[in-house]
């Protein structure tokens, strides 16, 4: 009869980490990647999102361990079937071939958190799903009590309710997750190209998930920021834009550019300000050729004259958000679709949705706005009894909003993800729909370089599986 | 957190300086609160507007906008509307979007409906917005001087929250700083020091290993307004600024406006056993919160230290709240490891959570609801003396 060998290590979850403790005299796990020795604590430390690659690690080396990271699962309760079209089915695969562990690109409006409910279901474990906005948890909220028989956690807006099935905000993960980390099997990120860029990685750094699944409609194409996306997510598995389903799974779209020119008073100023800026700014480029925005932003801000320049540029781009010939071209447009169509009007900044909201009277649809009034407000809008609404954020990401025909692009200032995101708005298919998007850009500005290339992300891709 | 780009500071060698207001900031730091002043009662977005342009007087760019910063959080705002917002956006946006009508007609219509002019339908369509909402004075106006030290106070924590590890070297308060280290998830290990307050504290993440991660970055910032109530403090943090890993040097001395005043004592309890002692034992020193002990992987935090004034004898007195057999087993046990024989128990006991015995020890007083001050001195004196 064989004995049974003794662990020669005990791992434990602390606070976002994995300590290796009652180590084996003969064991140094120095050697295993992403360990470290603490002497805080006289033990050996890896963040817990190695936690897996740590235990096949151990393995591979014949070394019995015990494993006290996981904390005992509350019970699951059932789900409901949830039928999915071809192209979620073979996302859903491409995901499971790809570990369970992997990011899905799909566009706006194509049904990303119903892959995401087929794929907890079909892991059949305890997860916990990321969303940026508080807005987006109530709608999560809504959609997985839809599917899901059992309790549903939640993480944000105010609440802490703990369940087998949860979801949470990005803001709570990162405050909590050194509590929660040890807790669910499987992350589930919507908008997982906010992370990667360092800010509020750790939420996903100190989850012991082995299973993940990213979620977005438009992937960071910053090499460095990609590949962290990969060592925190996972590599993307499959990927969709908008000009790929466009006309089948989404309602085909046209896009109208209108180039307006300023007044001879907006030019006047726009000028002004623009030489003060492009002074300064080719100063910069010359002592600095390669430097990024946020480089010269920050070295700007060092001297009077790089303030100036900052204020000054500031001040062209918010006369060009909303100029006479926008607000006149807004109103003729507004008008001739009162009748027949539900529109979108999409702004760069707030102050600018106010005041279209003022002028044009629709309403706004911005963070200032409290979430029950926004919750009335879409349904209004679903009904019909709103015709129109006015944003230059909250609309572009995540929410579900109903079924619109028109957007109206009078800014952006997010350049091609924001673009994306805000045409997907439109997008949601219905019988002989073709849905219309005005952009309006002022001639002669930066607004057109700027719309010239936000349009490259609607191209067609194709699908990539692993 | 304030973002880098705010935060006032300027780079020596491998240090950081933070650029901390002083009385010469006084005279532009009047100016920028009486500009505040002057826009009690009108919109917000139009006091943003103003403080976006130079003061009247010579003010440095960085400290000024982190003092707006502060300002901005101390400041109120305060709604005027004759009808809720709400439910004139409601009415105004529903009305507009029943039937294409001009501006002027639906707006004329709907305060007809609702009772109310034109003027006031609109400026109450908004008038919940944080942009449109009226500056309201606080309750408190701060003096210059105040407002200096707040943003003194916020230039710390901004450069703190940037670090990853802080070593402080302090007397007094240090129970505070490692109460406030455990729960928000830091790790406290404590180096050696001479003296009877003294404690040298080394407090990081648990990430300090890997990275720098925000959420311990925070939570290190938040000890900064704690050490202003140390008697005297050093501290030295290790900080990410402007892509350069630098060092931080903050003490006792420095113009940093001051957290919420600790208490002096954590119960009624604690207080009157200080007293009762003091007036029993008039040849023994009662120090409150002595520095702590570690005892293996954990820190001891004795309630108080009793040195007799002539001969130098010191104990240590610790007050249990709730506990069990195994808890003072653990404690007795931990005592020993750290070879702390001069620490007295004293153990209430009618907080007995699992109602079993007590260990037997000499080293414990049992109590009911008031500590005898009188059976302390008693123990302390018959006891001999072990080495502390």
């Amino acid at each position: 009869m064989p004995v049974a060998r003794l662990p020669s290590v005990l791992l434990l979850f602390d606070r976002g980490t994995i300590l290796l403790r009652d180590l084996d005299p003969g064991f140094d796990p120095s050697a295993i990647p992403g360990v470290l020795w603490d002497p805080r604590v006289q033990a050996y430390r890896t963040p817990a999102y190695r936690h897996e690659a740590l235990r096949r690690e151990l393995t591979r080396r014949g070394l019995p361990f015990s494993d006290d990271v996981r904390l005992p699962q509350p019970p699951l309760g059932s789900w409901s079937p949830i039928e999915l079209r071809p192209y979620q089915e073979a996302a859903l695969w491409a995901w499971e071939l790809a570990q369970r562990r992997a990011t899905v690109v799909l566009p706006t409006g194509s049904g990303k958190t119903r892959l995401a409910l087929a794929a907890m279901a079909r892991a059949g474990s305890s997860a916990l799903c990321l969303v940026p906005t508080r807005i987006l948890l109530a709608q999560w909220l809504h959609h997985i009590g839809r599917t899901y028989a059992g309790p549903i956690g939640c993480y944000g807006d105010g609440a802490h309710e703990l369940a087998a099935l949860t979801v949470a905000t990005f803001e709570s993960a990162y405050r909590h997750m050194d509590r929660l980390g040890n807790r669910f099997d499987l992350l589930v990120i919507d908008e997982a190209h906010h992370f990667g860029c360092g800010l509020r990685d750790e939420a996903l750094e100190m989850s012991i998930a082995a299973a993940r699944l990213g979620l977005t409609a438009t992937p960071p194409r910053d090499a460095a920021v990609a590949e962290r996306l990969v060592e925190l997510v996972g590599p993307i598995a499959y990927e969709l834009t908008i000009g790929d389903l466009a006309g089948s799974f989404l309602s085909s779209f046209d896009i109208i550019t209108l180039h307006l020119d300023l007044t001879a008073a907006e030019r006047q100023a726009y000028e002004g300000w623009m030489t003060t800026f492009r002074t300064v700014h080719a100063q910069f480029r010359r002592v600095a050729p390669g430097a990024s925005w946020e480089d010269f932003a920050r070295a700007a801000a060092r001297t009077v004259e790089g303030r100036r320049a900052l204020e000054a540029f500031r001040r062209a781009r918010r006369l060009t958000a909303f100029t006479e010939a926008k607000r006149e071209m807004l109103r003729v447009l507004l008008r001739r679709h009162f009748h027949e169509a539900r529109v979108l009007v999409f702004t760069a900044d707030n102050e600018s949705a106010y005041a279209v909201a003022r002028e044009h009277l629709i309403m706004p649809f911005t963070c200032d706005i409290g979430r029950k009034e926004r919750e009335e407000v879409l349904a209004r809008f679903r009904e019909g009894a709103l015709r129109a609404l006015v944003s230059a954020r909250v609309l572009n990401e995540g929410i579900d909003v109903p079924d619109a025909d028109v957007a109206i692009i009078v800014g952006g200032a997010l350049g091609q993800r924001e673009h994306v995101q805000r045409v997907g708005r439109l997008l949601r298919p219905r019988e002989g729909k073709r849905a219309l998007v005005y952009e309006l850009v002022s001639r002669k500005t930066t607004e057109v370089r700027l719309a010239r290339r936000r349009r490259a992300g609607l191209a067609p891709r194709g699908a990539a599986a692993v | 957190m304030l973002p880098e780009a705010l935060l006032p500071c300027s780079i020596h060698g491998n240090v950081v300086l933070p650029h901390f207001l002083g009385e010469h900031d006084h005279p532009w730091l009047r100016v920028l609160l009486e500009e505040y002043g002057r826009f009690v009662g009108r919109r917000q977005r139009e006091l943003d507007e103003r403080l976006r342009a130079p003061l009247p007087c010579a003010s440095p760019p960085a400290k000024r906008r982190i003092a707006i910063h502060v300002l901005a959080r101390h400041w109120g705002t305060r709604r005027i509307a004759t009808i809720p917002p709400r439910r004139v956006r409601a009415a105004v946006f529903g009305e507009a979007a029943r039937a294409y009508a001009e501006r002027a007609a639906v707006v004329a219509s709907v305060a007809g409906t609702l009772g109310v002019t034109v003027t006031e339908l609109t400026e109450a369509l908004f008038a919940d917005l944080p942009g449109e909402r009226l500056v309201a004075a606080p309750a408190e106006v701060l003096s210059p001087g105040e407002l200096a030290l707040r943003t003194n106070l916020a230039i710390g924590q901004g450069l703190l929250f940037r670090s990853t590890a802080v070593l402080i070297d302090m007397e007094g308060n240090a129970r505070a700083v490692v109460r406030h280290a455990k729960l928000r998830g830091l790790i406290c290990a404590i180096l050696p020091r001479e003296g009877e307050r003294r404690a040298a504290l080394e407090i990081s993440g648990p990430y300090a290993l890997f990275r720098r991660t925000l959420v311990y970055g925070r939570a290190l910032s938040e000890i900064l307004p704690l050490l202003a109530w140390c008697h005297r403090f050093r501290l030295q943090a290790d900080c990410a600024v402007r892509g350069q890993q630098l060092t931080l040097r903050l003490a006792s001395g420095d113009p940093i406006f001051p957290g919420k005043a600790p208490r002096l004592y954590d119960s009624k309890l604690e207080e009157r056993f200080a007293r009762d002692f003091g007036r029993v034992a008039p040849d023994w020193d009662v120090v409150r919160e002595p520095e702590p002990v570690q005892a293996g992987a954990t820190l001891i935090f004795p309630d108080f230290a009793l040195r007799h004034r002539g001969d130098g004898r010191r104990w240590l007195v610790e007050i249990v709240g709730f506990w069990t057999r195994d808890y003072v087993e653990r404690k007795l046990a931990l005592l020993r490891v750290a070879g702390l024989s001069n620490l007295v128990l004293c153990i209430d006991e009618s907080r007995n959570c699992a109602d079993t015995a007590l260990p037997s020890s000499s080293r414990i007083i049992l109590f009911r609801r008031r500590l005898d001050a009188t059976a302390v001195l008693r123990l302390i004196e018959q006891e001999p003396q072990a080495p502390g």
